[in-house]
């Protein structure tokens, strides 16, 4: 058998039968659809939660029926003021005059029943203007002098489903990537010196590329399970968990699949290139760790800012940059299902190129007197 | 190189008797680990047939001695060839023909012992068909079929030593290096151990024992050489490097005082 098969197969045997490697997989498919079901949760929770409207004197006629089918609850309280801070979520007080509303802003569940309240006041506000114009004669829409028809040239439950996996997507794409293979990484690396088994490897006839081709290899296997298997499950998660009484539309596009299959692939293979080059520099699994924090912050932060700008549109220079490239290139292709060439091309290069350096940094670790002198 | 190379396949290229060529040949070896000049100069044989013993307290140089022989580490200057093939022209060559043992019993804990064993087979370049034939073998020859099957990390020490023994000799190289093999096992392992290395030598073997237990030595070389401060300070049958001395300790002692 081919050497680098032999490393390869042993390699994946050995990861296979890592409970570390298994539960960070195992807790990455699980945890997404875990923290999609909490977060739809609070949000249909949101949605049908009725707040209580603390109030003294009269109600005037019909918005008493307004507050009921918004969810808002009227309770008579002697001093709305003094119950809005704690018993109620807001006091009203109607006077002959209009009403006085008192809400605590530091409280989420004030801040709510305002919403509400406003909502229904402009709904009663409009209703009664109406009757009162069209008593006089006076047709109601003269207060709408340019009614506007919305035509969506797109789904609009599609987009607002793509502008959130355009920012989940990425994300998740990129930390499993990296976390996923991670353990495999530093066990298939600083591992071999802390069992003491780095001698014996190097003392077989093989060369150390091909004993490192094999590794990175199965290393880069788990990665891109583990990264493919989570987004998996986000989008079974994403299909069957309703948000705030909505559906949520969780299909890719065939060019977003194939753009993250892509992305998955390269990204897989440089991070597992730089975290074999990072365990062989350090000298046992936890240090290795150590070293790997850091390095998780450097390529993911950036990556993650640019999620929260919606608007940025980055020239042909920002694909140059590795990790960064891939998060511009997955949100090209889920929020515009579409992915420019030169796009696609300049970020794979880069990617490629990033493998390769660590992989040849890897190399030149791998084979330094320095590797068993110090173990 | 000073010879022709000999041709793979383990016992073929062995050898028997005092007189046969040297299977390896270390001449004038110098190595420097950091600003610590650790070999200054180290020249001596081992032959096929022969349990040659490399002896020196702790930091003397015999590790190091060892891993630039395996092509681990590359000398400074001087010369090493291990049945004709030179270090540092044919480092492949080389270690397709030697075999080490260590006191660091490092094996992979989440393979069986087999597996272990298979690994190493298959990396050594054993053909398909012959890995099974020779890790049987192996296992057959050191006892092991009883916990062959069980996971390394639920093995005892002396099992452990098995397999990282049965690792180093699965390629049946002509040349066998013993580093300090016995310092972490107790009295029967260290004593399988003693017998594998006669047994190796009686199969004509070249065997490379290097301790710091002299009386180990005394009673498994047929010829040593101590070495202090990175130079040899005698080299030799056994019986000619104890001398007039009631054992090779006090010879020892008294060469390595002598040496400062």
């Amino acid at each position: 058998m081919n050497p680098i098969a032999v490393v390869f197969k042993k390699e994946m045997l050995e990861i296979l039968r890592d409970r570390r490697t298994l539960i960070a997989i195992g807790l990455a498919v699980i945890a997404t659809p875990a923290v999609l079901f909490i977060i739809s949760q609070v949000a249909t929770k949101t949605a049908t939660q009725a707040y209580t409207v603390g109030y003294a004197g009269d109600v005037p006629t019909g918005l008493d029926i307004l507050f009921d089918a918004t969810g808002l609850k009227l309770e008579k309280v002697d001093a709305p003021a003094e119950a809005a801070k704690q018993q109620v979520d807001i006091g009203l007080v109607f006077t002959a005059s209009g009403v006085d509303e008192y809400y605590d802003p530091s409280r989420q569940t004030a801040q709510l029943a305002d919403v509400r309240f406003q909502t229904v006041l402009s709904r009663y506000d409009a209703a009664k203007v109406a009757a009162a114009l069209q008593q006089k004669g006076v047709d109601p829409s003269i207060l709408n002098p340019l009614p506007v028809s919305v035509h969506p040239l797109s789904s609009p439950t599609q987009a607002a489903s793509n502008s959130f996996l355009s920012f989940f997507l990425p994300y998740i794409l990129i930390t499993m990537s990296f976390t996923g293979g991670l353990s495999a990484a530093l066990d298939a690396s600083a591992g071999e010196r802390e069992r003491k088994t780095l001698e014996s490897l190097l003392l077989t006839p093989v060369p150390r590329s091909q004993v490192l081709v094999g590794k990175i290899l199965a290393v880069s296997t788990i990665s891109l399970a583990a990264a493919l298997a989570a987004i998996a499950s986000m989008l079974i998660a994403l299909s069957r968990i309703q948000f705030g009484g909505g559906t949520f539309s969780a299909q890719l596009s065939p060019v977003a699949t194939i753009v993250m299959v892509w992305a998955a692939i390269l990204l897989a293979a440089s991070f597992s290139s730089l975290t074999v080059a990072l365990g062989t520099l350090a000298r046992s699994f936890r240090q290795g760790q150590a070293y790997a924090t850091p390095l998780y912050f450097i390529t993911i932060f950036p990556a993650s800012i640019v999620l929260f700008i919606p608007d940025f549109n980055p020239n042909i220079a920002y694909y140059l940059i590795p990790i960064f490239n891939a998060v511009l290139l997955l949100r090209d292709a889920i929020a515009h299902n579409a992915v420019g060439w030169e796009q696609l091309a300049v970020t794979s290069v880069s990617l490629i190129l990033t493998g390769t350096l660590s992989f040849y940094a890897a190399l030149k670790l791998f084979t330094r007197e320095a590797l068993l002198v110090r173990s | 190189m000073t010879e022709s190379p000999h041709e793979v396949g383990g016992f073929a290229e062995t050898s028997r008797g005092p007189l046969s060529k040297p299977a390896v040949k270390v001449d004038r070896l110098e190595k420097t680990l950091g600003s610590n000049h650790v070999l200054r100069g180290i020249s001596f044989e081992a032959r096929s047939g022969e349990i040659f013993g490399l002896l020196g307290p702790n930091g003397a140089g015999k590790t190091t001695t060892l891993r630039v022989i395996c092509t681990l580490l590359t000398p400074d200057a001087g010369s090493v060839e291990v049945l004709g093939y030179g270090t540092r022209v044919s480092p492949q060559e080389v270690r397709r023909r030697v075999g080490v043992v260590t006191a660091e019993i490092g094996i992979y804990p989440r393979l069986t012992a087999r597996e272990n064993i298979s690994y190493f087979a298959e990396l050594s370049g054993l053909m398909d068909g012959e890995v099974h034939r020779r890790v049987d073998a192996v296992i057959d020859r050191l006892d092991m079929s009883s916990f062959a099957q069980q996971r390394a990390e639920s093995l005892s020490s002396g099992q452990k030593q098995k397999v990282a023994i049965a690792r180093a000799i699965v390629h049946d190289p002509p040349v066998l290096m013993f580093d300090e093999p016995t310092s972490n096992l107790d009295v029967l392992a260290s004593r399988e151990i003693r017998e594998f290395m006669l047994e190796s030598k009686g199969r004509g073997k070249s065997v490379i024992f290097s301790t710091h237990v002299l009386h180990d030595a005394e009673r498994l070389c047929d010829r040593v050489t101590i070495i202090h401060q990175g130079r040899v300070v005698a080299s030799g049958a056994t019986a000619e490097v104890r001398g007039g001395f009631k054992d090779l300790e006090d010879s020892f002692l008294s060469l390595v005082g002598a040496a400062g």
